[in-house]
């Protein structure tokens, strides 16, 4: 609490400090309570009072599906906590149920796209969110995260992009101006999923018109979960796709 | 404990009202209409039947004839030789949501202007029918992210109406904290975009670290950046026993200091406010005929603010300054937003003040007394928000809601008439629209 209070004091005073992520781990002000994925105390398996508790059905007798969480909390009185880490994204789908075993994907797991080079120009699409996330993303651009020291680059035109961030559970109006913002991308290109909402519908899965996942209508390079996600496993997300993320530079 | 008020016994009463109006309510279903008239001062429920066919709101028609939902019909055909409408969205550059604007140009100039939402229509509204009131409670907070106490608030005050239920003190409280923090970043925020959009260096990086500052304060004290789960009763994610709300305050304290340096950078930058001077200006007598609300109805010189008007607890019993100017542009729209954040830091200490003066911290809460039909309406950050909720054995029968944003669209389509389109995107963003609340 402190930290945070002279952090911004001295950012006021002396100029904006810029994040030390991914350099250093990612620091308790970083990251929200519900800011990494809730995982069973002691233990694998979640059990059936944890799966009763959750209103989305991400639980199962035998493991999380952190793709369909929507960090609501309601399993902490059933013995789970926010314990995962916040680097939570994932190449695959799959790997999303195995985060209890540490950040490191599964033998299975795609490599990163040595196409898309040092810097990513990145381009926002919003398919139907709550607007949390799509603020969340904006936030990368402020000084504070201040995302272009570290190659990523936000673009105006899905022309200029090689990476497409998408938000929000994909709504009917919007799958044919999404398909067309993916095709103008002119390639090597990628698509991250940026929370529940395109990976599972999170909250609002099963709810009729709306697609199941984002997976049917544009290929997922990379599943990042959260509701919404902080802007440090974004920033995360993105530097997964060509390698440059903390695990990759030997960073715990 | 309190029991709300609002609750809908049977049809509702027909008032005649005259002055100055302006339509706050239209469920879809034509149930009725809420007028403010802000020459009497008071809210008046009215049935649809009783509106004059000229009512201001135009874009009633459309949504009844569902040519699509949340069209905005012009106000008038514009045409011309050269005179085209270009579209522009639902992926706009600059617009952060998927959203359209239908622009009637000839090149330059907007002659005029359409708001088109739908695209992020997430059918809320009908996901929640059927779902206990706290379950649909996660759908609601994700009505707008960005604007998640109020549209809760609201949700539960028309839930609790409806239901005649008594509510223990301290969830007002908890609300009325999570209201003001959320105003205060969102006002940040704002501010934020208008100078982006607008060009302006001067501050704007302060600004984006204290929005930054109000959301990890939201955080630790909420459990979650954007407050998701912590006003939903029995959400586990709030921790705010004595201790913490006495760490709360000192935060606070601090924050409010920063927000007063900060300020002063606006208000000293000669180019931010000659830039932002007289762009989309809206007359106080069109902010009333096309239903403005907010920081929107008050920059136009309107002194009508829900916390004041017609409170829920725990606004009916606290000091809540109601900041006005009469320029009704930008600049004046950004100012009142300014003044808002030092009126939201002193009801957050006032909320503290009383909280921990009464003591009140584990009251039960109520127990349903019987089905029923109720409205909440609350001050978002973006203005007079309604919702009119059915309950049945606790659960969600029927949703309808009429949020600022939908409310404002028309507004600011009367302001574009006749701009330059290098204003568009400061003159949006200084109403703090959302289209996620507007689609549902
Ligand atoms: S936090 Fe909520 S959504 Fe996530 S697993 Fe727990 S109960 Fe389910
Ligand atoms: S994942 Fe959660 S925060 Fe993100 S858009 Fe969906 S509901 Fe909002």
């Amino acid at each position: 609490m402190i930290v945070v209070a002279s952090w911004l004091e001295q950012s006021m005073t002396r100029g904006i400090l810029t994040s030390r992520y991914p350099k250093e781990a990612a620091s308790d002000d970083e990251v929200p309570p519900t800011g990494r994925p809730p995982l069973p105390v002691g233990g694998p398996a979640p059990g059936p009072r944890a799966r009763d508790s959750c209103p989305v059905g991400a639980i199962s007798d035998t493991e999380v599906d952190q793709g369909k969480c929507i960090r609501c909390a309601r399993c902490v009185a059933a013995g789970l906590t926010f314990t995962g880490p916040v680097e939570a994204a994932t190449r695959s789908r799959s790997d999303l149920m195995r985060l209890s075993d540490g950040p490191a994907p599964s033998p299975g797991s795609p490599p990163p796209l040595a196409s898309l080079g040092r810097s990513l120009h990145v381009f926002l699409v919003d398919v139907g969110s709550c607007n949390a996330c799509n603020l969340e993303v904006l936030a990368l651009a402020n000084p504070y995260y201040d995302a272009q020291r570290l190659g990523i680059f936000f673009t105006n035109s899905p022309r200029h992009a090689d990476v497409l961030l998408v938000v929000g559970v994909p709504t009917p109006e919007m799958v044919e101006p999404l398909r067309r913002a993916y095709e103008a991308l002119p390639g090597p290109k990628a698509v991250v999923a940026v929370g529940a909402c395109p990976i599972s519908g999170g909250a609002f899965a099963g709810v009729r018109d709306l697609a199941p996942s984002l997976e049917g209508i544009v290929p997922v390079d990379v599943f990042l979960p959260g509701c919404p996600p902080p802007p440090v496993a974004i920033l995360d997300a993105l530097l997964k796709l060509n390698g440059r993320d903390r695990a990759a530079r030997g960073g715990r | 404990m309190r029991r709300p008020s609002w609750r809908v016994e049977s049809a509702p009463a027909v008032g005649g009202v005259g002055g100055s109006r302006a339509l706050a309510y239209v469920p879809d279903d034509g149930g009725f209409a809420l007028y403010n008239d802000y020459a009497e001062g008071v809210s008046v429920l009215s049935t649809a039947a009783s509106r004059p066919e000229d009512e201001p709101a135009v874009f009633w028609r459309a949504d009844r004839d569902r040519v699509r939902p949340h069209t905005l019909a012009p106000a008038t055909e514009i045409d011309g030789y050269g005179i085209f409408t270009f579209p522009y969205g639902p992926i706009s550059m600059g617009v952060p949501e998927s959203g359209r604007f239908d622009v009637r140009t000839y090149g330059e100039r907007v002659l005029g202007l359409v708001p088109v939402g739908g695209f992020k229509s997430r059918r809320i509204r009908d996901a929640v029918v059927g779902r206990p009131v706290v379950d649909a409670a996660l759908l609601v907070e994700r009505m707008a992210g960005n604007f998640s106490a109020a549209h809760v608030s609201a949700f539960l005050a028309a839930a609790e109406s409806a239901e005649a239920k008594e509510v223990p003190t301290a969830e007002y409280w908890v609300r009325g904290l999570a209201q003001e923090l959320q105003r205060i970043y969102n006002h940040l925020h704002l501010i934020a975009r208008v100078a982006e959009a607008a060009s302006q260096n001067v501050g704007l990086a302060q600004t984006h670290a204290l929005a930054e500052e109000v959301l990890r304060v939201q955080a630790e004290f909420f459990g979650h950046r954007w407050l998701f789960g912590a006003l939903i009763p029995g959400g586990p994610a709030r921790r705010l026993a004595p201790a913490d709300r006495h760490g709360l305050s000192e935060r606070l304290g601090h924050l409010a200091e920063e927000f007063e340096r900060l300020w002063l950078l606006f208000l000293e930058s000669r180019t931010f406010i000659d830039r932002i001077q007289s762009t989309c200006p809206v007359a106080r007598s069109e902010a009333i005929r096309w239903g403005a609300v907010g920081p929107t109805l008050r920059a136009s010189g309107v002194a009508w603010d829900d916390r004041l008007r017609i409170p829920v607890p725990p606004y009916d019993d606290l000091f809540v300054p109601l900041p006005q100017e009469s320029g009704g542009d930008a600049l004046a729209r950004v100012t009142v937003r300014a003044e808002e954040i030092r009126a939201s830091f002193l009801i957050l200490e006032q909320i503290l003040d009383r909280w921990a003066a009464a003591g009140t911290e584990n009251e039960p809460a109520g127990t349903p007394v019987a089905p029923g039909r109720g409205i909440g309406r609350v001050e978002a950050p973006s203005g007079d928000l309604v919702y009119d909720v059915r309950v049945t054995a606790g659960k969600v029968d029927a949703l309808q809601l009429r949020s600022p944003s939908r409310a404002n669209w028309p507004v600011f389509a009367a302001g574009m008439r006749d701009a330059v389109f290098t204003d568009f995107h400061f003159a949006l963003e200084s109403f703090g629209f959302a289209f996620a609340e507007t689609d549902g």
